[in-house]
């Protein structure tokens, strides 16, 4: 079969062979699974935006108030002071990652260690406050009104987002106690920082558009 | 001659592609699960061109029924799910796949020198995700089909049958293949063409499947966030686009046409490049304005996004809006028109060579300049306002995407039947193709311009009587048309392979990489990889390429000590 | 390698000038009748913004007449006069140039030129459109499954299925839709709005001239799509006015009938009842059995179906009840049957219809 071109890096970047040619090699087809991966991070920004597009022009265009009528009463807007708390959980979860990745880097184990760990379970905790708040928010569920239809399903793509980058982080984590991962090869972390990262990007966006404006 | 020159740029990709693998050994490795691009862009040959005959079929369903003002060959319930399904599967399980899957995956790596594309698995899985989208796409038959048109505005599609949110599906399956398919041809032709191969030294076809790949990775999930809204809302009562409980229906003609409009691009772009195939090929010239060509492409793919509202004149946007939309997609045509007069100017001073390849490439010329003036008169608001959801806008598309699309896509089968299978087909049966295929579409679609702007609106299964000569005339047409489809089934399919000769490496005297090598290649495309020293279609110069004949001293591949022994060229 | 260059005089190509020449002449042909005629030729141009619009078409279709003949005569012309010789030597190429940039400027500047005149001509039209005066008469219209219904704002209570409008006055339609979308199209007018649920659009137009047009639904509604036509009556201003204040005294359609008075459903003629039939009724409804359903059942057995011993409002069937059902219209799960009001029927043609779906039941 013709050669597999990121197969090979795979192997390569898994400390299987080690010499100069190969590193030409490792690095050629790290460039292209990183353009592969940014390429569709660019695709899955699109899905957020084009949803984000749906909320904007509904509550600027459709809805004659904001929050709409439901059942003859106006929702209420939602709980700004938890969210900020949440929000905080999961951009802290973005800095314990970029250190992670510092110590990674600086061939400190210990540091990456446990900023990793404190990337996975900040991480959850996001998910556990965005689970308290579905359970809480009182504007008429899912399916009762614009204002249920476009807040539950960006911020649920943006939990499910989650939700895989947590899985994703603790996959990582697992390899790099397998020493698949060395101090100069390591794509399969710099795609899950740049996953982290987009997500705490999207959120950025998502709590503004649904609790600040 | 045979070797670079010193300080010549070799491309970024070069220590990886010394590696040649095995070739696998079972069936079902080297022809159902293959990770070789060739035998994928072979399967989406296949699949499409299945899909293409039964939604053909669908299209002559509809012909018959309006043979008669007040036809009877369906009921207007099935009509409606006829007509759907013949659109949707289309432009979504025909001519997309086609022109990215079938080509692109076939022809794009060989004219850049690459072994494979960038991520063989990622292709794989890409590729199979369609025809299980295209199966729950028909099966939508068994359960109620999809009846509002390929477009499904809500809200009646929301009160459609059951066979709408499989539809829902079926397409956003198959987008999510498309999204795949870009990245991956994307990376492919940004870091894997072969050493000495500029931007302005690569083929024109690779030109064009690297502007549609950001519209098929860029535009497809936009469509696939509104399928996924038009589902939810039908199956969970999720308001988004439902008047009556707060939502808007031009929200989804915002959604879709966003990424419908691009889509129509992906569904022409890929064919502009094998136009400018096939034009310097048969002329034994270069393409004229190399630069401008490769240039409009891009500005037509980047372009094609700012003008999706152009379908959405009538539908009660702010006025002031139609305005921009208005004045962008007419200067679509300003591209446009750029590379239909360099196709005109290669022709003009060549050694033409009139095979079947060249015909279908210059009627496309004509007819897809007449789609192409058709869509000005539907940019200009005011005549629009006349013109939307009539039968004028049915024979525009028609004219692009079956005068440009469906000709440009013969003209590539012909001219790379012979490099996929090896052999020659039968040029009288292919000339004998066009000329039915030509007049009896011209049959079919010429008279819908005049139906429409005498009034018949489209989507109908009845009409008024006074348009009843010339839906028979396209009837008829039509049926002629489809039974031309048999000449080219017969000839590429079965003749082909019983009586064609050996087409040898270069049966038409082509100068890009593709005809540099076997008819059919070896699964490893180049045994050396070749450094490219000059650009295409330069008729006029010697073989630029070197590393495939290599002399003593060139640039070359070494094989590593994991590769087995490589076969003979 | 021998390169073939061509050395004809012109150094184009052997008869290029004259091909031009005819290109020339066969555009100004086709501009000479394109801008002459009415256009579309057959459709008459019944008021605003029709006339506009036909010089829109006109215009863009002088442009692309010569544009059409400039790439198809051309492209034809190369194709032939470039031909390979039968006997030429297999390395026998064209002529080997890859660009002419005073050229490409041209050919680029010229559609850039021709597209900004289009362009500002169209803009002037759309601009002309937006501002057209159109309050002097205001008329709602609302779209349903599967017909068109009116109203006058000053007429509250009236609704009539078909669009009356007086001469040579600028009026408003304001339109939405009462159930999905449909199109609001006139071709006569040669303008259309979408009827959105939740939405009015407006158009504006200005009847020019008396007589009875088409109104076609545009845009897919379901089922009957193809049977959803309405009609204009453009009368003179007389003729509309006595119309308008015969609405608002009878508050039914000024073609007759007061409301609730009794049908006289035994002297109702079958032949004029088939008649008026085709026109108002088989876009839902066939003459077949019950189950022959388009969107209501089949007609063919209304009296005498022992499967269906009711009418759909559970009355009996009897001609006093049929053609009371006709008078009321229906509204249920599938769709609305108009009203006679809205299918501006009188009682008389009431009592034909019913006399004609008596004879069926005959059969």
């Amino acid at each position: 079969m013709a050669v597999s071109v990121a197969k090979q890096g795979y192997h390569l970047g898994h400390g299987e062979v080690d010499d100069h040619h190969d590193t030409v090699i490792y690095n050629e087809t790290r460039d292209m699974r990183l353009l592969g991966f940014v390429l569709f991070l660019c695709a899955d920004v699109i899905l957020f935006s084009s949803f984000i597009f749906a909320y904007i022009y509904l509550r600027t265009t459709v809805s004659p108030v904001w929050p709409p009528i439901m059942d003859g009463k106006q929702l209420p807007r939602l709980d700004v002071a938890f969210a900020c708390f949440n929000s905080v959980v999961l951009f802290g979860s973005g800095v314990t990652m970029h250190f992670a990745m510092e110590g990674w880097r600086h061939a400190k184990r210990g540091m990456f260690n446990l900023f990793m760990g404190l990337t996975i379970v900040l991480g959850a905790g996001f998910l556990a406050g965005q689970g308290y708040e579905y359970m809480h928010a009182k504007i008429g569920g899912w399916s009762g009104s614009i204002f249920g239809a476009s807040f539950f399903t960006l911020t649920g793509m943006h939990g499910f987002h989650v939700f895989v980058g947590v899985c994703y982080l603790i996959v990582l984590w697992w390899q790099t106690s397998r020493s698949v991962y060395t101090t100069d090869r390591y794509f399969g972390l710099t795609a899950g920082t740049l996953y982290w990262h987009f997500v705490d990007v999207i959120w950025v966006a998502l709590f503004f558009l649904f609790y600040l404006w | 001659m045979a070797t670079l020159a010193p300080g010549v740029k070799t491309g970024p990709y070069h220590a990886v592609l010394d590696h040649i693998h095995p070739e696998p050994t079972s069936f079902i490795r080297r022809y159902i699960f293959s990770i070789d691009a060739k035998v994928i862009g072979i399967q989406y040959m296949i699949t499409g061109g299945l899909f293409f005959l039964i939604a053909g079929l669908l299209a002559e369903i509809i012909r018959a029924q309006l043979m008669s003002p007040t036809g009877a060959v369906v009921t207007p319930a099935t009509y409606n799910a006829i007509y759907s399904m013949h659109g949707s599967a289309m432009v979504w399980m025909v001519i997309i796949p086609l022109v990215s899957g079938a080509f692109g995956n076939f022809v794009m790596p060989l004219q850049i020198g690459a072994r494979d594309v960038a991520f063989p698995w990622l292709n794989l899985a890409a590729f199979w995700m369609f025809p299980v989208a295209g199966i729950i796409l028909f099966s939508s038959f068994l359960v109620g089909a999809p009846d509002a048109g390929w477009t499904e505005y809500p809200p009646i599609s929301l009160q459609g049958p059951p066979g709408t949110s499989l539809w829902c599906i079926a397409i956003f399956l198959v987008g999510v293949s498309s999204t795949l398919t870009g990245i991956n041809f994307a990376v492919t032709m940004l870091k894997m063409r072969a050493p000495g191969m500029t931007f302005t030294r690569m083929p024109l076809f690779v030109w064009a499947q690297l502007a549609t790949s950001p519209l098929l990775f860029v535009a497809t999930t936009a469509l696939g966030a509104a399928l996924a809204a038009l589902f939810i809302e039908r199956t969970f009562g999720v308001p988004f686009y439902d008047p009556a409980h707060g939502g808007s229906p031009v929200l989804w003609q915002h959604m879709f046409w966003f990424y419908s409009h691009p889509a129509v691009y992906i569904m022409i772009l890929p064919v502009f490049g094998i136009i400018s195939e096939v034009l310097p090929t048969f002329s034994k010239k270069p393409i004229f304005g190399y630069k401008m060509v490769a240039f409009s492409t891009v500005s037509i793919a980047l372009l094609g996004f700012t003008v999706w509202a152009h379908h959405m004149f009538t539908s009660g946007m702010v006025p002031w809006l139609q305005l921009p939309f208005m004045i962008l997609t007419m200067l679509i045509a300003i591209p446009t028109g750029v590379k239909i007069f360099s196709w005109m100017a290669t022709l003009w001073g060549g050694s033409i060579d009139w095979k079947t390849p060249m015909l279908f490439a210059t009627a496309f010329l004509i007819t897809f300049t007449c789609g192409g003036l058709t869509g000005f008169f539907l940019a200009a608001v005011p005549a629009d306002y006349h013109e939307h959801g009539s039968y004028f806008v049915v024979a525009h598309f028609h004219y692009v995407l079956y005068g440009g699309s469906v000709m440009g896509l013969f003209a590539g089968f012909y001219y790379w039947w012979p490099k996929i299978t090896g052999k020659m087909y039968n040029e009288t049966l292919g000339q004998l193709h066009f000329w039915i295929t030509f007049i009896a579409f011209n049959g079919t679609f010429m008279p819908m311009h005049w139906l429409g702007l005498m009034g018949m609106p489209r989507r109908v299964a009845i009409y008024d009587p006074q348009y009843t000569f010339w839906n028979q005339f396209a009837s008829i047409s039509s049926f002629i048309l489809a039974l031309s489809m048999l000449i080219f089934l017969y000839n590429m399919l079965i003749w082909t392979f019983r009586h064609g000769k050996p087409a040898g490496p270069n049966p038409w005297g082509g100068r890009t990489l593709e005809w540099m090598i076997s008819s059919p290649p070896p699964y490893y495309n180049y045994k050396k990889i070749p450094a490219v020293l000059a650009a295409p279609y330069d008729f006029g110069n010697p073989l630029p390429y070197i590393g495939l004949d290599a002399a003593p001293g060139a640039v070359e591949a070494t094989p590593t000590a994991e590769s087995h022994p490589v076969p003979t060229h | 390698m021998a390169q073939r260059v061509v050395k004809p005089k012109t150094n184009l190509g052997p008869g290029f000038w004259p091909i031009t020449a005819l290109i020339v002449v066969v555009s100004a042909i086709m501009i000479y009748f394109t801008a002459t005629s009415p256009w579309p030729v057959g459709l008459i141009p019944a008021g605003e913004p029709a006339p506009a619009t036909d010089s829109l078409f006109r215009f863009l279709g002088c442009v692309a007449a010569f544009i059409f003949n400039v790439v198809v005569i051309y492209t034809i012309y190369f194709g032939i006069v470039f031909r390979r010789p039968k006997d030429a030597p297999p390395h026998h190429i064209g002529v080997q140039i890859h660009d002419a940039p005073v050229l490409e400027f041209w050919w680029t500047v010229i559609p850039t030129i021709l597209i900004i005149i289009l362009a500002i001509f169209s803009v002037k039209i759309w601009d002309d459109l937006q501002n057209t005066q159109g309050d002097v008469l205001t008329v709602e219209a609302i779209g349903y499954q599967f017909g068109f219904q009116f109203r006058y704002p000053k007429l509250a209570n009236v609704v009539s299925g078909e669009l009356h409008l007086p001469v040579n006055t600028p009026t408003t339609v304001q339109i939405t839709s009462r159930d999905v979308i449909h199109g609001f199209w006139l071709p006569e007018f040669r303008v259309k709005a979408d009827m959105v649920p939740g939405l009015i659009t407006t158009i504006r137009i200005t009847p020019l001239q008396t007589g009875t047009f088409r109104i076609v639904c545009s845009e897919f509604c379901g089922v009957a799509h193809g049977a959803m036509h309405g009609t204009v009556v453009v009368q003179s201003q007389a003729d509309f006015a006595k119309w308008f204040k015969a609405q608002g005294a009878t508050g039914t359609s000024a073609t007759g009938g007061a409301a609730g008075a009794a049908v006289a459903v035994s002297s109702g003629s079958a032949s004029a009842g088939q008649a008026l039939f085709q026109s108002k009724c088989t876009a839902c409804h066939s003459t077949g059995e019950f189950s022959q359903k388009i969107v209501g059942p089949g007609l063919g057995h209304i009296f005498n179906d022992p499967a269906h011993p009711k009418l759909v409002n559970g009355a009996a069937p009897t001609p006093a009840n049929v053609a009371k059902l006709i008078h009321d219209g229906y509204t249920g799960d599938i769709g609305t049957m108009p009203s006679a009001t809205v299918n501006a029927i009188n009682n008389t043609d009431i009592a034909n219809l019913t006399a004609y779906l008596v004879s069926l039941s005959k059969k």
